[in-house]
């Protein structure tokens, strides 16, 4: 309420504004939550309406205000009629009564606070009728005609007079009333009082709710309504991934075929593990979500197998890596290079029957060419000096040849290390040879001439220091691998037969071994051809003199028993 | 000057429930004490058919809404105790330094408690069964129900705040501020057993002029 416009007419005139002031304000409120603006210009009108009421309240301040509000419906008995008039049936729900009760006799005369009090006490029962409209059954009315506008079968209305027709005896029954605390004033009293139907369902005021609703065009529409929206959202977003792997989806049945089933089950059987990544409520969601993480999870470890990575399997058998590398294979043959089998066996294996390994060294000496090399013979020969007993002087007669030419085949298809193999076989074959004799040296003269007949071996005795001299002079120039393994078969040789002579050769080739030991230790040096050469000769004027003594000697025992 | 107290009636409500119900209260009572200009603005409860109205001060708004937050971490804290709201509206008087304090004096010329009773099961289905014929949803039933009840008890609080605010003016003060809540208000939250409730009433009561400690 606002007093402000009015001019200053004492306190008698400041309460008529507030008078006036709040039976407009009061009719504006009720009518503003009551009546639904429809029309634009419904508003405009109730104001005007208000207007020309409160002039006429102002003609006679102490009549009351009385504001019915109707609920206008259709009969029900219209529709049965034939009749183009519409018959409504009109009924008050709430029936709102200003008063102004003035004060004929003053006691005292009003005082400037008291204006103020009732302006004050004015206020908080305008408040209360504000709140007060809004708890009342009417209003729902109210709330649902604003709501629906023109598309609703009832309507409210309103009426303001000074009298009213008395309610009949039902409706008083079927209404209730509430008085607002009146505002004491020196002038009078204000008072607002409400008649009010509380149960208002007999109009079915939800009935009336049978319009058409407004049609959204842009509806968009909610998982609530439309769970299959929501789950074909669900399923593009998971068949994205399903998609990215749907072509090693068969492929992946098919690895998976073959794959030891240690693993996992194949796939159209149900998962044994639960995916992590699992989150719909849907059995079917689930289910999706559940077979394409264990593809994902499968096509991992098949594209890991397949590129040959190691696996990713958690299974403990062995069996995806081994298959995988033999299912390469089986997949994609391919024809491994051996370059090795493009070799010649001959730089491969050390093949001493080789004829033709002869002829990857140089030829040998004219003197080594008496003895033609034959490699069968040679090897023949080397069997045959190990089996048989020893008969010295056949055995030598006949070896001989071979011996040298072994020696010559061996020399022209050794190498280093070759070499001493060779040379260890033939010494193994001379140590039987000469079990019996005097085995000064163990050197065998070579029919290859010695580039230093000083290294020729001497088999006597009495020549051992000369002949030792010699060897180990040779083992200086020429090799000491050959030695050792010499030294290493006269070790482990078997015992030859105790004869004191034998005793004392055997004595003293070992002094002699000794010696060739201690000096073949020292010289391990890479070897020559050259060096080879020598060696041949040397071995052959050991062997001159093996022959040359044992013949000796057996001539000496021949004379003896006879 | 006397303290006008009212105590209002006792709601048993949800948790979920405290902020509407709260709000709903609070507004009401102060829109009968904004005396001053004001826009009216009408809100519907979620909850129930009810519409309060506000001020329309938004400052008003957040500081109901803090305290209710504060109700609601007490609630929290004491589950088994009754809680309660206290709006009270003071009047300053003159800042009189003594020796024993320089506080601002007020008086408390106006008190308004709101009682709650949280439940402590969310649900609010009860254990019980009355009978073999179980119902297809008791739950639902039962809570619906409870919803009807607690919204004509929520309706029979905003009239008792009507007929009070009209029952009782004559102890409020002159208006200091046309702006807004035109007195100036505090709103304590106090949580209490059964036993000892009575007395922290009386105590705020025999305070009157006195701030109430409690907040």
């Amino acid at each position: 309420m606002d007093l402000h416009n009015y001019p200053s007419q004492g306190e008698n005139g400041r309460f008529e504004q507030i008078l006036n002031q709040f039976l407009l304000k009061s009719l504006h409120i009720i009518l503003d939550s009551r009546v639904p603006a429809n029309r634009p210009s419904s508003r405009s009108g109730q104001i005007k309406k208000s207007d020309k009421c409160l002039s006429f309240w102002n003609r006679t301040l102490m009549e009351p205000m009385i504001i019915d509000i109707i609920l206008v419906r259709e009969s029900p008995n219209s529709s049965h009629t034939m009749l183009s008039n519409d018959v409504f049936t009109e009924t008050v729900v709430e029936r709102w009564i200003v008063q102004h009760e003035s004060q004929s006799q003053r006691s005292t005369p009003p005082q400037t606070s008291d204006y103020k009090k009732t302006y004050k006490k004015s206020i908080i029962l305008l408040r209360s009728v504000y709140s007060m409209l809004r708890l009342l059954p009417a209003y729902k009315a109210f709330r649902k005609k604003s709501s629906l506008k023109q598309s609703c079968n009832f309507d409210i209305n309103y009426k303001v007079c000074s009298f009213s027709s008395p309610f009949s005896r039902d409706e008083e029954h079927s209404m209730k009333k509430y008085s607002f605390v009146p505002v004491e004033a020196q002038q009078g009293r204000l008072s607002v009082s409400v008649i009010y139907r509380e149960d208002l369902s007999d109009f079915n005021l939800d009935a009336f709710v049978s319009c058409p609703l407004e049609i959204i065009t842009d509806y968009v529409g909610s998982p609530l309504t439309d769970p299959m929206r929501a789950f074909s959202i669900r399923e593009n977003h998971h068949s994205a991934p399903s998609r990215r792997h749907s072509w090693t989806s068969g492929g992946l049945h098919r690895d998976v075929s073959l794959l030891h089933n240690h693993n996992q089950p194949l796939s159209g059987s149900p998962p044994l593990y639960r995916s992590p990544y699992e989150y719909s409520h849907s059995p079917t969601d689930a289910y999706i979500n559940k077979n394409q993480n264990q593809r994902l999870t499968s096509f991992q470890k098949t594209s890991s197998e397949d590129l040959l990575s190691p696996p990713l399997s958690s299974s403990p058998s062995p069996s995806p890596p081994t298959y995988f590398s033999g299912g390469n294979i089986q997949s994609r043959p391919v024809s491994i290079p051996h370059p090795m089998m493009s070799r010649s066996p001959k730089y491969l294996s050390p093949n001493l029957s080789d004829p033709s390994r002869h002829h990857s060294l140089p030829p040998l000496s004219p003197r080594n060419t008496k003895y033609d090399p034959s490699s069968h013979e040679s090897s023949s020969g080397i069997r045959s000096m190990r089996n048989t007993p020893i008969s010295l002087g056949q055995k030598v007669s006949r070896d001989a040849k071979e011996d040298s030419g072994r020696f010559s085949s061996l020399l022209s298809s050794s190498s280093s290390p070759r070499v001493g193999f060779s040379r260890s076989s033939s010494r193994l074959s001379f140590q039987d040879d000469f079990g019996d004799c005097d085995f000064s040296c163990p050197f065998i003269v070579d029919d290859v001439d010695p580039p230093d007949m000083q290294m020729s071996p001497n088999l006597d005795a009495r020549n051992s220091s000369e002949v030792s001299s010699q060897t180990s002079s040779t083992a200086k120039k020429s090799q000491d691998a050959a030695v050792g393994a010499l030294v290493h078969m006269l070790r482990t040789a078997p015992p030859l037969r105790q004869d004191s002579s034998c005793y004392n050769s055997s004595q003293s080739s070992k002094i002699e071994m000794e010696g060739e030991i201690g000096a073949a230790s020292e010289f391990f040096n890479p070897r020559k051809t050259s060096d080879a050469l020598e060696e041949l000769k040397t071995y052959k004027e050991m062997k001159n003199l093996l022959l040359s003594k044992s013949n000796a000697h057996m001539a000496g025992k021949g004379k003896i028993e006879n | 000057m006397n303290c006008e107290v009212c105590q209002l009636k006792e709601l048993d409500i949800e948790h979920f429930e405290i902020r509407e119900v709260l709000r709903c209260i609070l507004h009401t009572v102060l829109f009968h004490r904004a005396l001053g200009l004001v826009r009216p603005k009408d809100i519907d409860l979620e909850l129930f058919e009810i519409t309060y109205v506000q001020c329309g001060d938004v400052e008003l708004e957040r500081k109901i809404d803090e305290k209710i937050d504060q109700f609601i971490d007490r609630v929290e804290k004491h589950p088994n105790k009754k809680n309660q709201i206290c709006l009270s509206f003071y009047e300053v008087k003159n800042k009189q330094a003594t020796w024993f304090t320089n506080k601002v004096e007020r008086l408390y010329w106006e008190q308004w408690y709101i009682n709650l009773n949280v439940a402590q099961h969310p649900k609010g289905i009860s254990g019980k069964s009355y009978s073999s014929k179980v119902v297809v949803d008791p739950g639902a039933e039962s809570r619906s129900a409870r919803r009807a009840a607690l919204e004509t008890s929520l309706r029979d609080v905003l009239f008792q705040i009507i007929r009070f605010v009209n029952e009782k003016k004559d102890h409020i003060p002159p208006i200091p501020n046309l702006e807004g809540v035109s007195f100036p208000y505090e709103i304590t939250i106090s949580s209490s057993s059964d036993s000892a409730f009575g007395m922290d009433m009386l105590k705020r009561m025999l305070q009157t002029g006195h701030p109430t400690m409690l907040s």
